[in-house]
């Protein structure tokens, strides 16, 4: 990478986790989505802050409308209680990672569960779902600092049927490119 | 409220107590005997009723036999043949209801409790629950339930919200309307704030309702999950579940939300902390023996205890805190998956095992402990729509609460 080219990369970085660091206390970015719940405040110092975050990325802002809509990437499936990536889906993780690497903005990874398990452990194994899927973008070469993980447990399926056909299909990552 | 049976209790067992009982038996007066044994294993309680308006009587009456029978002290028998009789009025004026009761037992006609309470019109069902605890206290020794609330998540639109409700069901009082996902509540020990985890900002974070003045706080929102939030028995600390160095792991806090501490380091997801009833150790799931199992490690940190082997899958535990004087020992109920099925069980302390209190071929999952310690609410999910139920660990009775429209789960019994 030329200098010019770091130096402005360098200074895109440090502008985005101000601004990121900024618009995460006092209530998030955008307005407040449904009032009717009085203000919120945020305690200090809580938060992605500044230096010293390992792992995970530092949140993208996203305004009161949520994510944009999904399906430009196809979901990366998993088996029953499992966050490991089956070798099936590696052609799915390829077509993010090469999209990351040739167009600019963020990427939020969700992890989702089938409606079978307890709610809370699921929210657990939904964010190892999209950990796990981070891991292997960060091994194809994408930023993690890029990248976010959401995990909905089995709170948001994509199929609402109760037989294995659906529950294979929530048991899933999407992938949302957001522009910052 | 704790503090009015306190003084009943001082003025019972003191001096014998001389209350008129109006209208009901003319112009006699009673005495409440001192000593009444306290009721082990269930007795027969018969309800006479209130006279007086006939409306306001007839649900109290309801109300009354409703909390005898959920309390598992009990079983409602006629009132020619039951060891313990009820007898009272009701009357309402401008200023609210008045309902005088009477509990007598009737082989030795000792009055165990003749007492008046009064509230508004509207708080009828909370007038009553304050009655029976008496009743409760005064025959079993034990603390009732019949004054506390349950709060779980409502799906409802297809959003999930947090609400509110009375422990028999009734007065759902829903708590956000943020139109999102709300879920996982947990209560302080002192009934007035509930944490929860929240995507309202679209990222999963733990939030505090203040529920006496509406306030709301973020108490973390780090990168990745912020989840399972519970307060410590001694309301100064929470353990949670973040995953914002690398995985799921266990952390705690203060209750501000400063001071976080990492608890667990391992390469397996950690989630669902309960706290032990003295506050020094927490109870959670890990998967790090492959299959998720439930752990045990100090609130400080260190190593980690390995406590369930027996099912083979085993989640989503809570540990009781009944009062010091009770019957009911600490607890550790734990949601266990048994062919494919959820049931609800409590693990012996040592052995590595769980032991089945709610296994019936439905899915009965996510256990909370009554402040007595003795009673278990749960979601059981029949054809895929969850409902909350109640479970008597003593008598392994289950009691459905009234449905609510989309479904309910993940309850919280509150303090």
């Amino acid at each position: 990478m030329s200098r010019k080219l770091l130096a402005q990369t360098i200074l895109v970085g440090f502008i985005t986790a101000i601004m990121s660091t900024g618009c995460h206390h006092g209530g998030g970015a955008g307005a407040n989505p449904s009032g009717g719940s009085g203000s919120e405040s945020s305690v200090p110092g809580i938060g992605p802050g500044g230096g010293g975050e390992q792992g995970v990325g530092v949140r993208p802002m996203v305004g009161a409308e949520g994510l944009p809509e999904h399906g430009q990437f196809a979901a990366v499936l998993f088996d029953y209680d499992s966050a490991r990536i089956r070798p099936s889906e590696d052609s799915k993780l390829e077509a993010v990672a090469a999209y990351l690497k040739a167009n600019p903005g963020k990427l939020v990874i969700e992890g989702h569960c089938d409606e079978r398990g307890t709610a809370e452990y699921n929210r657990a194994l939904g964010e190892r779902r999209a950990l796990a899927a981070r891991d292997a973008l960060v091994k194809l070469g994408v930023d993690a600092s890029r990248m976010s993980t959401i995990s909905y447990g089995k709170d948001r399926p994509v199929d609402p049927g109760h037989d294995e056909t659906a529950w294979a299909k929530n048991r899933r990552c999407e992938f949302v490119v957001v522009s910052q | 409220m704790e503090k009015s049976w306190r003084t009943f209790i001082r003025l019972t067992i003191g001096a014998a107590r001389v209350l008129a009982v109006g209208a009901l038996l003319g112009s006699s007066v009673f005495r409440v005997d001192a000593q009444v044994e306290v009721v082990k294993g269930k007795h027969s309680f018969g309800v006479s009723g209130f006279s007086g308006d006939a409306a306001i009587a007839g649900q109290v009456t309801d109300v009354l036999k409703n909390d005898l029978r959920l309390s598992g002290y009990f079983s409602l028998a006629p009132v020619s043949s039951a060891e313990y009789v009820q007898s009272g009025s009701v009357r309402g004026d401008h200023n609210g209801i008045v309902v005088e009761c009477m509990v007598m037992q009737q082989a030795t006609k000792k009055v165990a409790l003749s007492k008046a309470y009064q509230g508004s019109a509207q708080d009828l069902r909370r007038v009553v629950h304050k009655l029976s605890d008496d009743i409760v206290q005064t025959l079993s020794g034990q603390r009732g339930i019949a004054q506390t609330k349950i709060a779980f998540v409502w799906s409802h639109n297809g959003a999930k919200e947090l609400a509110v409700m009375d422990y028999d069901g009734y007065n759902v009082h829903q708590l956000t309307y943020d139109r999102s996902i709300s879920v996982r509540p947990r209560w302080s020990p002192d009934g007035r704030k509930i944490v929860y985890t929240s995507y309202k900002n679209v990222f999963p974070d733990v939030l505090e309702v203040d529920l006496y003045t509406g306030q709301r706080r973020r108490l973390a929102s780090y990168p990745g999950l912020n989840s399972g939030a519970v307060f410590s028995p001694d309301g100064l600390s929470i353990a949670l579940t973040l995953s914002k160095d690398g995985n799921p792991e266990l952390y705690t806090m203060s209750e501000q939300g400063t001071d976080l501490r990492r608890l667990t380091h391992t390469r397996a997801g950690e989630s669902s902390p309960t706290w032990s009833p003295d506050g020094r150790a927490i109870a959670y799931v890990s998967d790090e023996s492959g299959v998720p199992q439930i752990w045990q490690i100090n609130k400080d940190g260190g190593s980690p205890l390995r406590l369930t082997v027996s099912p083979s899958y085993n989640t989503e535990p809570d540990w009781s805190h009944p009062p010091a004087n009770s019957d009911m020992k600490p607890m550790l109920a734990v949601t266990s998956r048994v062919g494919g099925k959820f049931q609800i069980g409590v693990y012996q302390s040592g052995s590595g095992v769980v032991s089945p209190v709610a296994a019936d071929g439905a899915d009965n999952a996510d256990p909370s402990w009554s402040p007595d310690g003795r009673h278990l609410v749960f979601t059981k999910t029949l054809h895929w729509r969850p409902e909350l139920y109640l479970l008597d660990v003593v008598t392994g009775e289950q009691v459905q609460l009234p449905t609510v429209e989309g479904g309910a789960s993940e309850p919280a019994w509150g303090p």
